[in-house]
């Protein structure tokens, strides 16, 4: 894990995470503020998500300071394990996380809402390779350099362990290499580019940005899509989960689609609301892990 | 042949320029090498500060991941250090690690990851600097990796440096454009500069040619350069030539013609001592006819002695017709043209108190035939120069041979030998001119000895003095037109 925080150092100037720094930035800003101002609601974002646009950012932030009424300071960092740990740890009110941080960390977090895409709090895992690949199964991708979102998400790396696991293979073995690009936008801009034959990637994601990068996208198809799993949740630390910021923050989420400049966010993240699901839509997300349990 | 001797044979409004052509392609041919050539380096400089600022870059970007072999962080590092502002872009960019295994490229799919680098295409990074392979239009360099002293990969960076290309191409067009019209204008210049300074010459040379062809003409005015004083003078030097020939000539005409009238004098007077010495006598005779005509005997005998004396003034008149009215004289030589010579040279031989040993052995042929006036004349003036040649109370020879091919007649005199000049226009013909009247009569023996194409031979004689030779040839068909 210290080789995250190592490219947490070095790997920060990507283009596409100005954002990163922005969020860096933010995220120094906040540790001078956060204790002066207990007003405060401080959300960590993953990558798992859009988290590109700053736009976005701004005016999901926006909306939130105006449905709570407190400051909201958005934290994003390059990986799933650097915002986990942050929330597990106590140093951020709520985080958008990956339906695996929350089922490892399950004692830990509690849910505070659930995005909905297409009316349901599920979304898929897609294994991806290029275009013009003329494969048909997992199997085709023997010998393949594979590429992973991240080790600590669901649909970029989870989902895909597991169908090795039960088909009895060991991605180090099964695949030549398996490399980690810290970006569901960034598996695709793999595979894309050739730079990797196949790719673990959110299937929201992919289509999500078929849409707004389709040039990118089209380089790619998905050759196999996962069951529908619980779509990655926003949580809070169990400490904080009856806090008046989090009964706020769980009620901007969950009434924002009736809000105009709720449903201007929910229109640039293409998804249709938030609902207050029980863990149990993770059970998918649980079992896989309780199958690997011993083995990562 | 030999190209130079071919070269130097061509006109001088040809050479000229085409010198200066020649010059002029050597020089541009020289310059353009020294353009291009620094042009190269700047360029060569140009892209290794580009590629140079480009590596550094990479490098300090991608080490870390190199080491880790990540190749997805050093694929988003190519691309998001790919400069796209400049006019030189990378075309394509690799990074491998220290065994030259791929780690990411620009083009995943030619450089495939973590596979063993293609060897044509490393092969194409020679050297330290940037080298350029124009077929590609490529530049291409590579840098190690260098951490803590170790060499641990490598970046191999392929420049498009077709705008460089493009831009030697443009300035060589340039360069050959510029000399082109340069090397055109100055062979033209060249060309009309040397016409400009032939063309006196020219003129020059059409003139000589017709002088050379006996009809010297003036260079007229309107031939005259406007400016060109070196030509002007060297027209008018010619014109004063021509003018001073044609005066030489036309004295050489009137002394000829007075020669001519001179000597007639000189004969004139003769012709009347020959003709006042039976005219005593007659007087005499017709004296003693009026006195004693009843006298048969001395009747009889006074007019025999008048017919005597009538009969030599008659030849002495027919001889002198003959001679100095050649038109009349268009009949054939005879041997008495020859005796009757010596009737008109009488006169000065007596004067002088020489004497004339005439031989004429044999008769002459009726064919071939040759016209009797000129001969009369030529054969009379040898005749007047042996006598004039000769001192007083010498002897004249004056011999006639004919054989089957020619007619000799051959003067001998007893003079001082005859001099250089006189020899020179006896033997050469017209192109040397009679000098101050002195030997005229010899320079109109030459000009009829051409006529007839007879040939004028001059040597010492047998023990002193000077032999004339005058040799006709037998060329029976061209006697009338010889005439």
């Amino acid at each position: 894990m210290s080789a995250a925080f190592e490219r947490g150092t070095n790997g920060d100037l990507s283009r596409r995470s100005l954002l990163g720094l922005a969020g860096g930035m933010a995220c120094a800003l906040a540790a001078d503020r956060a204790h002066a101002q207990p007003g405060t609601i401080r959300f960590g974002l993953t990558p798992v998500f859009l988290t590109n646009d700053l736009e976005l950012l701004d005016a999901f932030r926006a909306y939130l300071e105006s449905e709570t009424g407190y400051q909201v300071e958005l934290i994003t960092r390059r990986t799933y394990q650097e915002v986990t740990a942050l929330l597990v740890s106590g140093q951020l009110d709520a985080a958008w996380i990956c339906g695996y941080p929350f089922v490892r960390y399950r004692n830990e977090l509690e849910l505070v809402a659930v995005p909905q895409w297409h009316g349901k709090p599920l979304y898929q895992s897609y294994l991806i390779v290029s275009e013009e690949r003329e494969a048909s199964s997992l199997a085709d991708l023997q010998d393949d350099i594979h590429a992973f979102s991240d080790p600590d998400s669901n649909s970029g790396y989870l989902v895909t362990r597991a169908l090795l696991f039960e088909k009895g293979l060991n991605p180090d073995y099964f695949f030549r290499r398996t490399i980690y690009t810290y970006g569901h936008r960034n598996v695709i801009r793999a595979v894309a580019s050739g730079l990797a034959q196949s790719g673990s990637v959110d299937g929201y994601v992919w289509e999500v940005m078929r849409d707004i990068e389709p040039e990118l996208v089209a380089g790619t198809r998905p050759l196999r899509k996962s069951e529908w799993l619980g779509f990655p949740p926003v949580a809070t630390n169990k400490s904080l989960a009856g806090s008046d910021r989090i009964a706020a923050l769980s009620g901007a989420l969950l009434t924002i689609p009736e809000k105009e400049q709720g449903r201007r966010v929910l229109e640039m993240l293409k998804l249709t609301g938030f609902t207050s699901s029980g863990p149990e839509i993770f059970d998918g997300i649980a079992s896989k892990v309780a199958m690997l349990r011993g083995v990562l | 042949m030999n190209p130079a001797v071919h070269f130097r044979r061509l006109p001088s409004a040809i050479r000229v320029p085409v010198l200066v052509v020649v010059l002029m392609v050597i020089i541009s041919a020289v310059i353009s090498e020294r353009v291009l050539d620094q042009l190269s380096k700047t360029q060569a400089t140009y892209l290794q500060g580009l590629a140079s600022a480009y590596l550094d870059g990479l490098v300090a970007s991608v080490t870390p991941s190199v080491l880790r072999e990540d190749s997805w962080e050093i694929f988003d590092s190519i691309e998001r250090l790919r400069p796209t502002t400049d006019d030189i872009l990378p075309s394509e960019t690799v990074v491998t690690d220290r065994n030259d295994i791929v780690l990411a490229s620009s083009n995943p799919r030619t450089r495939e990851t973590l596979r063993p680098l293609d060897a044509a295409f490393s092969g194409k990074f020679a050297g330290p600097g940037v080298s350029i392979d124009p077929e590609t239009r490529s530049g291409y360099v590579r840098r190690a990796i260098i951490y803590q002293n170790m060499h641990v990969g490598s970046i191999y960076a392929v420049f498009d440096v077709t705008s460089l290309l493009k831009e030697r191409r443009r300035i060589l067009a340039t360069l050959l454009a510029t000399n082109s019209l340069v090397t055109a204008l100055l062979g033209f210049v060249g060309f009309m500069t040397v016409r400009r300074m032939i063309r006196p010459m020219q003129v020059l040379e059409t003139h000589l040619v017709e002088a050379a062809g006996g009809s010297a003409t003036l260079i007229g005015e309107q031939e005259f350069p406007s400016a060109d004083g070196e030509a002007a003078s060297v027209y008018r030097a010619y014109n004063a030539l021509v003018n001073s020939e044609t005066e030489r000539q036309k004295l050489s005409r009137q002394l000829a013609e007075e020669e001519k009238l001179a000597s007639l004098g000189r004969l004139a007077s003769g012709m009347a001592h020959e003709i006042n010495n039976p005219l005593g006598g007659l007087m005499n005779a017709v004296d003693t006819l009026r006195r004693h005509g009843e006298n048969r005997n001395v009747r009889e005998k006074s007019i025999e002695l008048i017919q005597r004396g009538l009969l030599g003034i008659r030849e002495v008149v027919e001889a002198a017709l003959a001679t100095y009215r050649p038109d009349r004289l268009s009949r054939p030589v005879e041997g008495s043209d020859f005796s009757d010579l010596k009737l008109l040279v009488r006169p000065e031989l007596r004067r002088r108190q020489q004497a004339l040993d005439f031989r004429m052995p044999g008769e002459l042929p009726a064919r071939p035939e040759w016209p009797a006036g000129p001969i009369r004349q030529a054969v009379l003036n040898l005749l007047l120069n042996a006598v004039a040649a000769s001192p007083e109370g010498g002897r004249i020879g004056y011999t006639i041979t004919v054989t089957d091919r020619h007619l000799q007649i051959t003067v001998t005199d007893e003079g001082e030998g005859m001099p250089e000049a006189a020899r020179r226009i006896l033997e050469q013909g017209t192109s040397a001119d009679p000098a101050e009247g002195e030997g005229l009569g010899l320079w109109i023996v030459r000009e009829i000895a051409n006529d007839l194409d007879a040939r004028v031979r001059v040597s010492a004689g047998a023990r002193r003095g000077t032999e004339v030779q005058l040799t006709l040839p037998c060329r029976t068909n061209e006697v009338s037109h010889a005439a």
